[in-house]
């Protein structure tokens, strides 16, 4: 591990920035209003790709590191370091889906924000990672501070499913799944090109997600190893006071 | 030292259901986010003033602007409720589309004061055919 991203990393970064271009000119340019919603369902191409990319890959990601890390077998730093650069993605993008979200809502339903199951199981969600976030900067030997992390993580990802399926248990104001429901897979009911600027647009946030997490997990790594030498560099100076070379 | 570590495990365990609890028992609740307009009028009686929400699709042809008031008929299951609304609807409010209602019955008629308009899982273009119209 260097201090320089790597040719890949770099590579990951264009895609990135060519597929999110792309799906910019698209839900523009290209796609129809919606005959109910006009142009405001343009943000559907942002609302959808960020929430797939904080929920489903960030959280999903941070859940299997955790378990990876509790698995004896394959515990290292490198998993828990994952979990945690990962949910701070999947919080910062969570973040952006609801503030989309209550943009959307305002102009579609009329208000900023409303106490439906869809959209407090999500907030429910958000504060469950911000307090991952938090466990994890408890103070504690780094053993204990990964293993309670990774306990917590698995715990908050719970409310996932819970989260996917509130437009199915529940009634609420927020639309039902487009795709991602076992009836209306195959058969969505959306105008074709919604539903490709849709498709690109996810793989466009789902490149962004792994360019970010390459990122943020090389930072990460960097600061951990900074801790070990100053950790080291402090233990040598007190050897050295006390007269032990 | 193994008898600490067990409490603490426990006390998570406990926090954890409690707080599982809780959210389910919220989210019981919002099961009645809103009641369809055939199942407020039957339960009418026990709603009696009460605030709640109400949803139906707002009957074509029943909107009357009428100063600061729209009136129109609400239906659900072919149970009609009529509706005072008191303020602007808001933009995308129009006949014929699915709505939710905050408000209360009042005599005959349910009163609103928020009118939510709800909006299904399909989206359709607005022109299917944008060549024909820009060229008009």
């Amino acid at each position: 591990m260097t201090t320089k991203s790597s040719p890949a990393v770099r590579v990951l970064g264009w895609l990135s920035a060519v597929t999110l271009a792309l799906t910019a000119v698209m839900a523009l340019v290209v796609t129809p209003g919606d005959v109910n919603m006009g142009d405001s369902v343009r943000l559907l191409y942002l609302h959808v790709p960020t929430a797939w990319l904080a929920m489903y890959v960030s959280f999903g990601v941070t859940t299997l590191a955790s378990v990876l890390y509790l698995w004896k077998r394959t515990r290292s730093r490198f998993w828990d370091l994952t979990a945690g650069a990962s949910a701070e993605i999947g919080v910062l993008f969570l973040g952006l889906t609801l503030l989309i979200g209550s943009i959307w809502g305002r102009i579609t339903w009329g208000v900023w924000w409303t106490w439906d199951a869809r959209l407090t199981t999500t907030a429910v969600l958000f504060v469950l990672y911000l307090g991952y976030l938090a466990v994890r900067k408890v103070p504690a030997s780094p053993e204990v501070q990964s293993r309670r992390a990774a306990i917590v993580a698995i715990a908050a990802f719970l409310d996932v499913p819970i989260v996917h399926q509130s437009v199915e248990w529940w009634r609420t104001l927020h639309q039902d799944a487009t795709f991602l429901d076992d009836r209306r897979l195959l058969d969505p009911q959306i105008h074709g090109s919604m539903a490709w600027t849709l498709f690109l647009g996810v793989i466009a946030f789902t490149l962004l997600y792994c360019w970010l997490l390459a990122h943020r997990f090389r930072l990460a790594w960097l600061e951990d190893r900074l801790a070990d030498r100053a950790m080291q560099v402090a233990i040598d100076e007190r050897r050295a006071e006390a007269g032990i070379s | 030292m193994i008898d600490t570590r067990r409490r603490l495990w426990l006390a998570g365990i406990v926090v954890i259901g409690a707080l599982g609890f809780l959210v389910f028992q919220g989210l019981g609740n919002a099961t009645l986010y809103f009641r369809t307009a055939d199942e407020a009028v039957a339960q009418r009686a026990q709603l009696g003033e009460r605030r709640f929400r109400i949803e139906g699709d707002v009957v074509a042809g029943s909107v009357v602007q009428n100063g600061n008031d729209v009136r129109f008929i609400l239906t659900s299951k072919s149970v009609d409720v009529p509706v005072v609304h008191k303020g602007d609807p808001p933009e995308l409010f129009r006949p014929g589309i699915p709505v939710v209602l905050e408000g209360r019955f009042q005599g005959d008629h349910f009163a609103s004061d928020r009118i939510l308009v709800k909006h299904s899982e399909t989206y359709v273009a607005e022109n299917p055919d944008r060549v024909a119209t820009t060229s008009r």
